[in-house]
């Protein structure tokens, strides 16, 4: 006869914001079940940002309370907080940026805002992870509901062609890491990554080959999902062919989350490691800074120029991150959080104009835009100008703390390179701001469509929060650098 | 280190010379036609003479009920094991059995209404 086996001790307010956002997500597929469609309309995304608000509320109590649940699968930090707000919160923005797009004409209203939900609890336990098991679960919840979000628009041929491509290249992504991560496990026999940094430190196993070809998979398939330069081909395709909600979901929370979990990975157990990393984040950042900033140049359509350009902020973010201090850290961070909303803001303007005007997403669709539609106009402006680096927005303040930790750091010619980055993009993003407000063009739709409050709402709160952050940076920067400061203690 | 290896590279070897021979043992001793005989090129069906005509498609009711059932029936198989072992798991097990069963609930209604399984 076995002896009774001890149920385990389970922190349920800290497990909260995982076990509200998946009841919320099973409701939410219950609700698209409705009979009615006029009640689904508001139902199912109101029972979705619901879920998202109360979550929201659940991360914000966790603040300062680091804490590790569920026998060390998860833990609850500051880092947690941070990235999972901002996951939490793009996902919201995705659900009021989608209201008005007809999710009934694909797969349904239910299915959407399900799947949208599901993919930001993968988000959630990815950034939490603190298992190699986890971060390869959290990985595959992340991504197998976004290859879908992507395919949502079933009549159109893009939108099925960027599920499936972003469905055989994440594939590989996921394949390299999980390779990446058996390695890992082989050369440290654990998988619980606080006990791979014992080992790491222990056994001095850092010259050991496994470990070294375990952390350079790992690193390359999360740049497939951070699309870093050279993982980044499938970027410009799948953020033009899927639904534009979707697209700013990915290049807002999807990056955030991938470059979370490197964060907790390369800072955390491999930090012993740094000299055999940092050099090759380095090559990544400067690979996608050129890259990214070269691509966007030429392109016509702002979905694309916005997806290459978001592979050369990747590039930024990655100078963050091979300093490996808690000022590189602050400011990756702090950067991750303006991006996420200039990069909103951006897309809010597009999605706009793509219901509004005929070519709403080619640059000639942005022709007269300032005469048109001024306040629209100015949310672009002020997004273009962030992402360019220029004063006074959170971008200048963001770009400004990763060059200083940076150059503090000893990695000076990684700062040139981005601050040459940042001078080759302003011959992109300056031409949307002058095709705006200097060219002539009436490209209203016929019969003119009524303009969506809430769409020109979430441009203009994005476009002010990005001045507010460049304007009042030291609050955000501080939050940031005790971001960092938990990151590096709690290792 | 190669030592180690070594019984995987026999593996390799033996496996290697095995395919090989059997694959070029049919054309050695088989008997020597060049014709391609009508029964060579159809799809080998147990020997006897195929009865699917060629364009012929599967519904694809088939496909959604075979998704469907291997994906309930794997779920079951969740149940065993807490089902052997109640007593010594106790209560805690049967609260979370019970709530992985309304899940599971969940989507077999989800599926009935969506009308996966009205046969089309």
């Amino acid at each position: 006869m076995i002896a009774a086996i001890k149920a385990p001790l389970i922190d349920w307010s800290a497990l909260a914001p995982f076990t509200s956002l998946t009841v919320g997500a099973v409701v939410v597929l219950i609700a698209g079940l409705v009979g009615s469609a006029r009640l689904r309309s508001w139902l199912v995304p109101g029972l979705a940002l619901v879920t998202l608000a109360v979550t929201a509320v659940e991360l914000l109590s966790r603040w300062n309370h680091p804490k590790v649940i569920v026998s060390e699968a998860l833990r609850v930090d500051n880092l947690t907080v941070t990235l999972g707000l901002l996951c939490v919160g793009a996902a919201a923005f995705a659900v009021i940026l989608s209201l008005r797009s007809d999710t009934e004409e694909g797969v349904g209203r239910g299915e959407y805002h399900s799947l949208l939900l599901f993919t930001t609890i993968g988000m959630l336990i990815l950034i939490a992870a603190n298992d190699l098991v986890t971060i390869f679960v959290g990985l595959e919840l992340l991504s197998i509901p976004l290859y879908v979000l992507c395919a949502t628009e079933l009549r159109r041929e893009h939108s099925l062609e960027a599920g499936l491509k972003y469905l055989i290249v994440g594939s590989v992504g996921s394949a390299t890491l999980l390779y990446g991560l058996a390695l890992i496990y082989g050369a440290t026999g654990s998988t619980s990554l606080p006990k791979i940094g014992v080992a790491i430190s222990d056994t001095g196993a850092l010259t050991d080959p496994l470990l070294l070809a375990g952390m350079a998979l790992a690193i390359a398939g999360l740049s497939f999902k951070a699309s870093a330069a050279p993982f980044h081909q499938w970027t410009p395709d799948v953020y033009e062919g899927a639904p534009t909600p979707v697209t700013t979901f990915m290049a807002t929370a999807t990056k955030a989350a991938a470059l979370g979990i490197l964060l907790r990975i390369l800072v955390g157990p491999l930090l012993p490691a740094v000299d055999d990393w940092a050099p090759v984040i380095a090559v990544i950042a400067t690979l996608s800074i050129v890259v990214g900033n070269f691509g966007a140049l030429g392109q016509d359509s702002l979905k694309r120029m916005l997806a290459w350009s978001s592979v050369a902020q990747v590039g930024y973010l990655l100078a963050g991150l091979v300093v490996a201090t808690s000022l590189g850290i602050g400011a990756l961070v702090f950067y991750l959080v303006v991006y996420a909303v200039m990069t909103l803001a951006a897309f809010a303007v597009v999605i706009e104009n793509e219901r509004t005007s005929d070519d709403g997403e080619r640059l000639s669709g942005f022709a007269g835009l300032g005469r048109r539609r001024p306040w629209l106009a100015g949310a672009m402006t002020v997004s273009m100008l962030s992402l360019a680096g220029l004063p006074p927005t959170g971008g200048f303040i963001g770009k400004l703390a990763i060059i200083n930790a940076d150059a503090s750091g000893g990695w000076m010619w990684l700062a040139i390179v981005l601050v040459l980055g940042s001078l080759v993009s302003l011959g992109y993003y300056l031409r949307v701001i002058a095709t705006m407000w200097m060219t002539e063009g009436s490209a209203e739709k016929t019969p003119v469509v009524k303009q969506a409050r809430e769409i020109v709402a979430v441009a203009l709160l994005a476009a002010a929060v990005t001045i507010a952050a460049g304007v009042l940076p030291s609050w955000p920067l501080e939050r940031a650098q005790d971001v960092g400061q938990t990151v590096i203690s709690s290792r | 280190m190669l030592n180690s290896y070594l019984p995987a590279i026999v593996f390799l070897l033996l496996g290697g010379v095995v395919g090989t021979a059997f694959a070029l043992m049919n054309g050695i001793f088989g008997p020597k036609t060049n014709r391609r005989s009508a029964s060579k090129t159809s799809p080998y069906e147990c020997g006897l003479p195929s009865d699917v005509q060629q364009g012929f498609r599967f519904g694809i009711s088939f496909y959604m009920i075979a998704m469907l059932f291997i994906l309930f029936d794997i779920e079951v198989i969740f149940l065993y094991p807490i089902a052997v072992k109640l007593k010594e798991f106790g209560a805690f097990a049967l609260v979370e059995t019970s709530i992985f069963v309304a899940l599971l609930f969940v989507g077999f209604g989800y599926v009935w209404r969506r009308g996966a399984l009205s046969w089309r």
